[in-house]
């Protein structure tokens, strides 16, 4: 037996119990020789008074509230079946489930092997490169210069060839590490949106809007990501660009000296 | 707002049911009472008029407003915010620039653009851009087959070597990175059509799940897009350690140079 029932039959009994007990109030204060004053001429002003107050509460009260009753009858039609119907809102969730094994679908493409490189040193800076593991970052230095070798030294070339080197060097590198993070980040991405995709096939209407906000706040993170990213891309082709720039600088540095030189020993012959 | 109009219309019913009490205490009392209790007609019509005036005003008034509201408030949802007639016209409106512009869009992206002559060149540029991870495996005998592989121990120093293999490893990878990418571009395209369809027949209610569902498919993009620069930049990277290891080289060349004739000028 659950409350409701318990408190209705406790109203009953009460409502009961009342009347009982009014009766039997009335019944003691009768006298025994009462004169009932329905036999009075007031008794018809009282049923005047009620019948007005009794239509006054059909046309006052209870036409208004079945007017409500119709209005917000309506309303509920309105937007069960026009603005919430709960079959579009089912369609939509179910939506996000076939959405979510086309991700899945998709991410399974990016986890294809396309590594192909034969010997060991560029095995091991092509296993670093593509481990989309930022664990391993520190780890692309050490493969990159076992395969591409250190900076010569300064017995080898002149130091403004050494700079180039090692400014080449790093952003080569850098670049490689940059890779390796943004694929990491790309991973986490898809992790998060399958979650997202898990929770938006059991939200609400009303709870939609939180996990886009949410989403919308992933993806203003992932441009950034890019934009980052795209900076690092500029900098490897502004160092190509600047290293193009040096060795026509080197060629003049060169031709100026081979033209010193020359003057030199030429005035040498003619003494 | 139901809630407080549902929470009022408890109270009203609460008041009616104790005016009505109260009446029949009222008559009860009357009937039971002797004549000469005192309770003159003037009393009893100042108690009606009472609650007469009580149902008129106090009730009556607020239910009219009441209802007042309630009918602003519905027509404020079906003739502003809601209007059937501009929901269908919307949905119309999402299915007409479906039929419009879906077709020719797909066309210009699926127009052909290979363009090369011969056997080896045909056939890898027919790998690369047949957006089938399932030709991946073909990828690479076709490189090699068009670029040549590795030299051999004997015909070139380890570092070339090593670089030649590294050079194409990233090549390769980054090409199949681009069957991969463009394989996953249809299928987005394809999600693109399907959610498109899906605004065609929602309703204001279910949009916020579609809105949601289309961000996530931004972020699932954006991730392919940083997978494709990833590969770029390992290539970038990759050709700027190239030129610079032919600098190393250099500068080794004339090293082993400078020692040989060091070597010849120093001999008796």
């Amino acid at each position: 037996m659950n409350r409701q029932t318990i408190t209705r039959i406790w109203n009953a009994l009460n409502s009961r119990f009342v009347f009982a007990a009014m009766l039997v109030t009335a019944i003691l204060l009768v006298p025994s020789k009462a004169i009932s004053q329905f036999a009075d001429p007031c008794c018809a002003v009282i049923t005047t008074g009620l019948n007005t107050i009794s239509g006054l509460l059909r046309n006052v009260v209870a036409t208004p509230l079945k007017s409500i009753q119709q209005i917000q009858q309506q309303s509920a039609n309105f937007e069960q079946q026009i603005i919430w119907p709960q079959n579009a809102i089912n369609q939509a969730r179910n939506f996000a489930g076939q959405a979510q094994g086309q991700f899945r679908q998709m991410n399974q493409l990016y986890q294809i092997p396309v590594a192909s490189a034969t010997l060991a040193a560029p095995q091991r800076l092509e296993h670093t490169l593509l481990s989309a593991n930022p664990q391993n970052v520190a780890q692309v230095s050490r493969d990159y210069t076992g395969l591409y070798g250190p900076v010569m030294s300064p017995q080898d070339a002149p130091q403004p060839v050494r700079d180039l080197v090692d400014m080449s060097d790093a952003e080569a590198q850098a670049a490689m590490k940059k890779a390796v993070e943004i694929d990491a980040l790309a991973d986490l991405e898809m992790q998060a949106a399958d979650k997202m995709n898990q929770q938006l096939q059991s939200a609400a209407p009303g709870s939609a809007p939180i996990l886009e906000a949410q989403t919308g706040a992933w993806l203003l993170r992932a441009n950034a990501y890019t934009q980052s990213a795209m900076a690092e891309l500029v900098r490897v082709r502004s160092v190509e660009l600047a290293n193009s720039s040096a060795q026509l600088k080197f060629s003049a540095s060169h031709a100026a000296n081979l033209r010193n030189a020359t003057d030199q020993m030429l005035q040498r012959g003619v003494k | 707002m139901k809630k407080i109009l549902h929470a009022f219309r408890e109270r009203l019913l609460k008041r009616c049911s104790r005016v009505a009490a109260g009446v029949l205490c009222l008559l009860l009392v009357l009937a039971i009472a002797p004549p000469g209790a005192g309770a003159g007609i003037a009393d009893i019509v100042s108690i009606l008029t009472s609650i007469y005036g009580t149902l008129r005003g106090d009730i009556g008034g607020v239910l009219n407003n009441i209802q007042g509201v309630n009918t602003n408030v519905r027509d404020l949802h079906q003739g502003m915010v809601w209007p059937v007639a501009l929901l269908n016209q919307a949905r119309g409106f999402v299915g007409q620039v479906t039929a419009q512009y879906r077709d020719p869009m797909w066309q210009i992206h699926s127009l052909a653009t290979s363009s090369a002559t011969l056997s080896n060149p045909s056939q890898l540029e027919s790998l690369m851009r047949s957006r089938q991870t399932g030709n991946l495996g073909g990828l690479e005998p076709a490189f090699q087959r068009l670029y040549q592989p590795v030299p051999v121990t004997w015909d070139a120093p380890a570092m070339e070597r090593n670089m030649i293999d590294i050079d194409d490893a990233l090549a390769v990878g980054a090409l199949k990175t681009t069957v991969v990418s463009d394989q996953s571009g249809n299928q987005m395209l394809s999600l693109a059509d399907a959610l498109e369809q899906q605004a065609s027949k929602a309703a204001p209610g279910s949009t916020p799940l579609l809105t949601a569902q289309a961000q996530i498919a931004s972020l699932e993009t954006q991730a392919f897009q940083q997978r494709m620069l990833a590969a770029e930049l390992r290539q970038e990277a990759a050709k700027l350690a190239h030129d610079n290891a032919l600098r190393k080289r250099s500068a080794e060349t004339a090293r082993n140079l400078r020692n040989q004739v060091h070597d010849v000028l120093s001999r008796p």
